[in-house]
């Protein structure tokens, strides 16, 4: 990543120690054969892969010296509805979160995970994850993150899925927090028919930068990918998005599509977006698709012509900009957070 | 001097540096029923938009008196406050917010007073069967995936609840099937009896038949040119707007 579009020039990594609080949450029973365990040595091998994520700097570092995260396996057939989640809740007693996350869907075999990264406002914390996730044939993993650190917070993202034959992960990204967030999802379907989705919303606020990467890399005849993102800039945040499809040699009949969609709020933000299309094989189908405007002022004259004034209208008209991506989360408990972060972002601050 | 609810006095008006009202003047009295005919692009919906506050109307000249206060420059919310309403001829779609959140929303900040749950549930539902409208669009997105004909029924569904002092209907004939028109005709009939003066912008007669307007104006080239009974507006719809324009043109 061009860490400089951020102003991001020598990171310097604080001393980790431990994670002592539980992150691992589960509601409901799972079949035995279900492993879900804190990360170990044991896995390193499948994390012995060439993937920088927001830059080689963090993901090796995360690789190291990893205080956090989990390892999943689900055997074959299995499909668990209730969710695994991971709740990350840093305080001043663990200011600094290295998760290093392991999940192997084994063929036919479904999961749904929520990762929440949450800090009360004042504390300095640091978060810098890497999530690697194996899905096999005709496998599912459904995966929500959402980062909602407090605004004396970086956080560091960095996930990676290798997606075989008719295999599908679902990524869902919820952005709302941190002074700097880098955040990098890149999805290699590798078999046929192969799928994966990324939506994502994101929130810019107060100073904040945002670097956000998503890329496809199609590998699989008829691969599908999809990639949509509805982002709000206000204040003096800077946003550079990045969408990348690549149709490698072999992906015939395959099919990506990227779309970005950003509300300005405010003159004073900064929003760049570049989208890229790489193609090896000529039979493919790639879209993109970005735009950047201000508020639709003819939905906000709307609003108040019923008597809502123009804070309360403008909440509404943004959040109907994001309900299509939050509608996706089946959990109205997280739809729920998601949306009093953002009305606190939006009226509060 | 009359007393009237709504004055409009030499109101110039200017989009995008193009001006399309020209000097318009128009008074409405409490209770009245005014029609503004007029062929595309003589400034019906301008004139709408601009009675209701939309931004990109810009008044260079004149002034809108309502309720004995002159309301240029005051905000969309301001003015729906004061008591004036517009069935828009294109309703937005807000996704998010269902119909009945929203309204109750809007009433609360309307009336100043706090809608409880369960009462205004029960305005709503009675509401809503006048306009033949099935409950469950109470719990649907505003106006998301509703046809043209269910997002104009939303409209006067919103007018009957939040009881203006004028309503604006901008075209709301348009996209409603005969059946449909006499429904929300009924329903306007309702709050012209509470006294509610009307301005209906219209192509058609069809609403004007149950509406029986006491004025008919034709608006051309954004002034009032011509201001009858509703026999004005029978004779549009025989010979259309070509005599008119031709009188017009003269002077």
């Amino acid at each position: 990543m061009l860490w400089k579009r951020i102003g991001l020039k020598d990171f310097e990594f604080p001393k980790v120690h431990d994670y002592k609080k539980d992150y691992i949450k589960i509601e409901g029973k799972f079949p035995k054969e279900v492993k879900i365990n804190r990360i170990s040595e044991s896995e390193n091998k499948y994390f012995d892969i060439e993937f920088s994520g927001v830059g080689d700097k963090f993901t090796s570092f995360a690789k190291k010296y990893y205080n956090a995260g989990i390892q999943l396996r689900l055997p074959r057939n299995t499909k668990i509805v209730e969710p695994v989640k991971l709740e990350f809740h840093m305080d001043e007693n663990n200011p600094t979160l290295v998760d290093k996350n392991l999940i192997i869907a084994e063929e036919g075999s479904e999961v749904n995970i929520i990762m929440d990264y949450y800090s009360n406002e004042k504390i300095e914390t640091l978060h810098n994850g890497l999530t690697v996730i194996y899905a096999k044939e005709n496998a599912t993993v459904n995966i929500i993150k959402i980062q909602r650190l407090g605004d004396s917070s970086q956080s560091f993202d960095s996930n990676i899925a290798y997606v075989e034959g008719n295999g599908k992960v679902n990524w869902i990204s919820v952005e709302l927090g941190s002074y700097i967030s880098g955040s990098n999802y890149r999805t290699y379907l590798d078999g046929e028919a192969s799928g994966s989705n990324l939506s994502s919303i994101y929130l810019g606020d107060g100073i904040r930068k945002m670097d956000l990467e998503y890329t496809m890399i199609h590998k699989g005849p008829r691969s599908i990918s999809n990639i949509e993102t509805k982002g709000v800039l206000k204040d003096n945040s800077k946003k550079v998005f990045r969408g990348n499809l690549d149709f490698k040699r072999g992906s015939r009949h395959s099919k990506g599509v990227e779309e970005e969609y950003v509300i300005l709020l405010d003159p004073t933000v900064k929003s760049d977006s570049i989208p890229a299309l790489l193609c090896d094989e000529d039979d493919v189908e790639g879209e993109h698709a970005a735009s950047a405007g201000q508020i639709d002022e003819n939905k906000l004259f709307y609003l108040m012509s019923r008597g809502l004034d123009e804070r309360e209208s403008k909440k509404l008209v943004v959040e109907a900009s994001f309900r299509p991506i939050i509608d996706r989360i089946p959990y109205k408990y997280l739809q729920e957070i998601i949306f009093d972060e953002i009305e606190r972002r939006l009226i509060d601050a | 001097m009359e007393k009237y609810l709504l004055n409009i006095n030499d109101l110039k008006v200017t989009i995008e540096d193009k001006e399309i009202l020209k000097g318009l003047n128009l008074q409405i009295k409490e209770g009245e029923t005014h029609v503004i005919m007029g062929p595309n692009g003589s400034g019906k919906s301008t004139l709408a938009y601009t009675l209701m506050g939309h931004p990109s109307y810009e008044i260079t000249q004149g002034g809108i008196q309502f309720d004995g206060e002159i309301i240029n420059e005051m905000k969309a919310d301001e003015r729906a406050r004061k008591g004036i309403f517009l069935s828009f001829q294109y309703p937005e779609e807000i996704p998010g917010i269902t119909v009945e959140e929203f309204l109750r929303t809007s009433k609360t900040s309307i009336t100043g007073e706090m809608q409880k749950i369960i009462p205004f549930r029960r305005l709503l539902k009675t509401k809503m069967e006048h306009l033949g409208m099935d409950e469950s669009y109470a719990s649907r997105y505003l106006n998301l995936g509703f046809s043209g004909g269910e997002k104009k029924k939303n409209e006067i569904l919103q007018m009957s609840i939040l009881e203006p002092k004028l309503a604006i209907l901008d075209e709301t004939d348009s996209g409603l099937d005969v059946d449909a028109i006499k429904i929300v005709a009924e329903s306007v009939m309702k709050i012209k009896d509470e006294k509610c003066s009307i301005l209906v912008i219209t192509h058609y007669n069809k609403l004007l038949e149950y509406l029986e307007p006491d004025y008919v104006h034709i608006l051309m080239d954004g002034k009032i040119v011509k201001t009858g009974g509703v026999e004005l507006a029978n004779q549009i719809d025989e010979i259309g707007y070509e005599n008119i324009k031709a009188e017009f043109s003269n002077i």
